[in-house]
């Protein structure tokens, strides 16, 4: 190709040099411009999971965040949901290393007495088919299947461990491991929610 | 009829064997274990393994006639193991519809796509069992309890295999020594009385198969042996190294489906090796890797795994164990 | 080459994956459903589109012993574009695609047409030749993700067929990806020579 560069040092460097310069400028000036939309992206995904799991509250709860550190060095984090000025549940984000692989994450919502509101599973890494399954399973609204369900239980005075164990809660077929796994994520909310409460600085 | 001068180099002696014959031979000595399972799942067994054994026929049929459009061969008994085999490897309650995907996955993809008997690198029902397991991982780790000639087909009764009860038990931190009295004795395992799959529970009527096979010449003693003997190592090393986190050999050997592996489907001529070196290193390896994916792995059992593993190392071990020509003489 | 046979060429008859196996990473992991596939062979194709582009422009004034690290920014940077705008503007589709999306900075397919390709061709050829590789890239992706989402959850595109207890899990996961990608590769191949 005529005109093609000759390799030269001077040559090389001088193109690298504005080849990541007009790259970089190109990225920086993107990156200005997409701050804003991914940021909101975030939050909205984080409110839409706080938003399944506590009665409907009109407060920005990831503002009103506080957070207790566990033994692992993980952090449990509160999102209280206030609507006006009342406390109408909070959302906790509970975690467990008991699971089949690794960590499994659960937004927990617990209304003020203390009975759980619903649940979202953020993330998991069990065998799919078997602890998968979580997601739907403790919050079945089939009558037939009342003991699946975690829902309007209260940790306090309900046993949330498997019925294998002595608990009321029927595990997942075939995935006890999971379902001992979640179950001791929500305890471990519950846990730390009741601590807070009852030590009444929130 | 076939005129032809057939021209070809030694040995022309025949020994009289055959594909059939070692067939129906391996076909024979499962037969113990067949009614064995019979005689403990009763109307479950006998319709599992109708299912598959008949879906295995009429695949390899459909198969050969009309999508590789060659000769049909499926009187050489190939499919007739590959069905019963799928059938031990599975539960006694799994769904027909199931076990039809298990059959022409098994046939199908394990075999056919290679190109038919012979030609194939992986065992065949355990490509179709691997699969199942990993598709429909509930059907098939929900394992009836034994009732007897009686019991039916569906709504019976599940319980764990004990390599599950000891897998979840350790998991959630329980002690070995509380664990056992959970499980059925050794002798009660040897005889079958114990839940899991239809061909892996008895023990005893495995090792009848394994005499007759060994006496038949139809397989030699160094896979199996090789197989048992390097999982009971292991595991007995783990065993006195940290006898309350690892169970001893007696139990590993007679849980899961170890012996129905070492006897029945680490042997199959196809996907093992030439030699009897060779044979030894591809035991070895089963026996290694089932201890690993029992103790460290997700899974309870692990001998399925190990036997397809293996199965993939065999053409190198070929090449490089290779069997003495016929008339080579000795270095 | 005209340019209608320099697009045939691209979409199928050296398609990425049937025929050049090129790009197995994302075919392999992303395409365990249709949507997945599609939105990965798109934002691909604009990769593609772009760096061809560009790197058909700039080539002659790149001296060839930094012609591979030239080629790598600009394609990371169009990648991190990408990246960027996904994350801002589908952020559900970014957040399934996950670590899949910066990596396609080291998609073969694309670094492949820029040095055989673009850096030798002018132009409108350029962009016609990522247009095509993209689009069959793309097609793959989708053919493998609806195969393996019909199979494995009784859907596709997101749409149930059938009650997804029926699905053989295998094709979720990445054995099944294996055993569909193959059978595809076989199929095609069949059709190719008739």
């Amino acid at each position: 190709m005529a005109g093609k560069k000759e390799s030269t040092f001077i040559n090389m460097v001088l193109v690298l040099f504005i080849v990541t310069l007009v790259a970089s400028a190109a990225l920086g000036g993107l990156y200005e411009l997409t701050k804003e939309p991914i940021a909101a992206a975030k939050l909205a995904k984080k409110l839409k999971a706080i938003k399944e799991v506590v009665p409907e509250f009109d407060n920005n709860p990831s503002e009103e965040m506080y957070s207790v550190e566990m033994p692992t060095g993980d952090l449990l984090e509160f999102y209280p949901a206030k609507k006006g000025d009342e406390l109408v549940g909070t959302a906790v984000k509970t975690f467990t290393t008991n699971g089949f692989s690794g960590y499994i994450w659960i937004m927990v919502g617990f209304k003020p007495d203390g009975t759980i509101n619903n649940y979202s599973v953020l993330e998991h890494k069990e065998t799919p088919g078997l602890g998968t399954k979580m997601e739907p399973w403790f919050k079945t609204t089939d009558p037939a299947k009342a003991k699946c369900s975690i829902l309007g239980k209260n940790p306090g005075t309900a046993n949330l461990t498997v019925s294998k164990d002595g608990g009321d809660i029927d595990a997942i077929t075939a995935a006890t491991i999971s379902s001992r796994a979640f179950l001791d994520a929500v305890q471990t909310a519950y846990n730390e929610y009741n601590k807070q409460m009852e030590g009444g600085t929130k | 009829m076939n005129t032809k001068v057939l021209v070809a180099p030694s040995p022309h002696v025949h020994s009289g064997d055959s594909i059939q014959k070692n067939m129906y031979g391996v076909v024979f000595a499962m037969l113990p274990a067949l009614l064995f399972s019979f005689f403990y799942f009763g109307l479950g067994a006998l319709v599992v393994t109708l299912t598959a054994v008949a879906s295995c026929y009429l695949f390899e049929f459909l198969i050969q006639k009309y999508i590789l459009k060659t000769e049909v061969s499926i009187n050489d008994g190939s499919a007739l193991i590959t069905g019963i085999l799928l059938a031990f490897n599975v539960p006694s309650n799994l769904p027909i519809w199931i076990i039809m995907i298990g059959a022409l996955v098994a046939i199908g993809i394990g075999k056919m796509t290679f190109g038919g008997l012979g030609n194939n690198v992986f065992n065949p029902a355990l490509v179709g069992r691997v699969f199942l397991l990993i598709s429909f991982p509930v059907q098939m780790t929900s394992w009836p309890v034994s009732k007897g000639l009686t019991s039916g087909y569906i709504d019976v009764e599940t319980g764990a295999t004990p390599l599950a009860i000891i897998k979840e038990g350790l998991k959630s931190g329980q002690s070995l020594s509380s664990l056992m009295d959970k499980i059925p004795s050794n002798m009660d395992m040897f005889l079958g009385n114990m839940g899991g799959s239809m061909g892996e529970i008895a023990g005893a009527a495995l090792v009848l198969g394994l005499i007759y096979m060994l006496i038949r010449k139809i397989i030699t003693w160094h896979i199996p042996v090789a197989v048992i003997g390097s999982v009971a190592i292991l595991t007995g090393i783990l065993h006195m190294v940290d006898p309350e986190a690892y169970a001893g050999p007696v139990f590993h050997i007679l849980t899961g489906g170890l012996l129905l592996g070492a006897i029945f489907m680490a042997t199959d001529y196809v996907t093992s090796p030439m030699s009897n070196k060779g044979m030894i290193i591809y035991g070895v390896g089963i026996g290694v890797l089932t201890v690993v994916i029992r103790v460290f792995g997700a899974y309870p059992e692990g001998v399925s795994f190990a036997i397809l593993i293996m199965n993939a190392f065999v053409p190198l071990i070929n090449v490089y164990v290779k069997p003495k020509r016929f008339g080579e003489k000795r270095k | 080459m005209t340019n209608k046979d320099i697009f045939l060429r691209g979409f199928f008859k050296e398609n990425a994956v049937f025929a050049l196996l090129l790009g197995m990473c994302p075919t392999l992991g992303v395409t365990s459903s249709a949507t997945n596939g599609l939105g990965m062979g798109l934002a691909t194709t604009f990769v593609l589109i772009m760096s061809n582009l560009v790197i058909s422009l700039v080539s002659s004034f790149i001296p060839d012993k930094v012609k591979i690290p030239s080629f790598i920014v600009i394609i990371a940077s169009f990648v991190t574009m990408v990246d960027l705008l996904m994350a801002g503007y589908v952020p559900a589709l970014h957040e399934q695609l996950g670590v899949f999306i910066p990596l396609i900075v080291v998609n073969c397919v694309v670094l492949g047409r820029a040095e055989a390709f673009a850096s030798k061709n002018k132009m409108v050829p350029s962009i016609i030749d990522g247009v095509s590789m993209g689009l069959g890239f793309a097609m793959a992706l989708t053919m493998l993700g609806a195969i393996r989402e019909f199979f494995g959850s009784g859907k596709m595109f997101g749409v149930t067929l059938f009650n997804e207890t029926y699905g053989m899990l295998v094709f979720v996961l990445a054995p099944g990806a294996f055993i569909a990608l193959g059978y595809l590769i076989a199929f095609i191949n069949r059709v190719r020579k008739v």
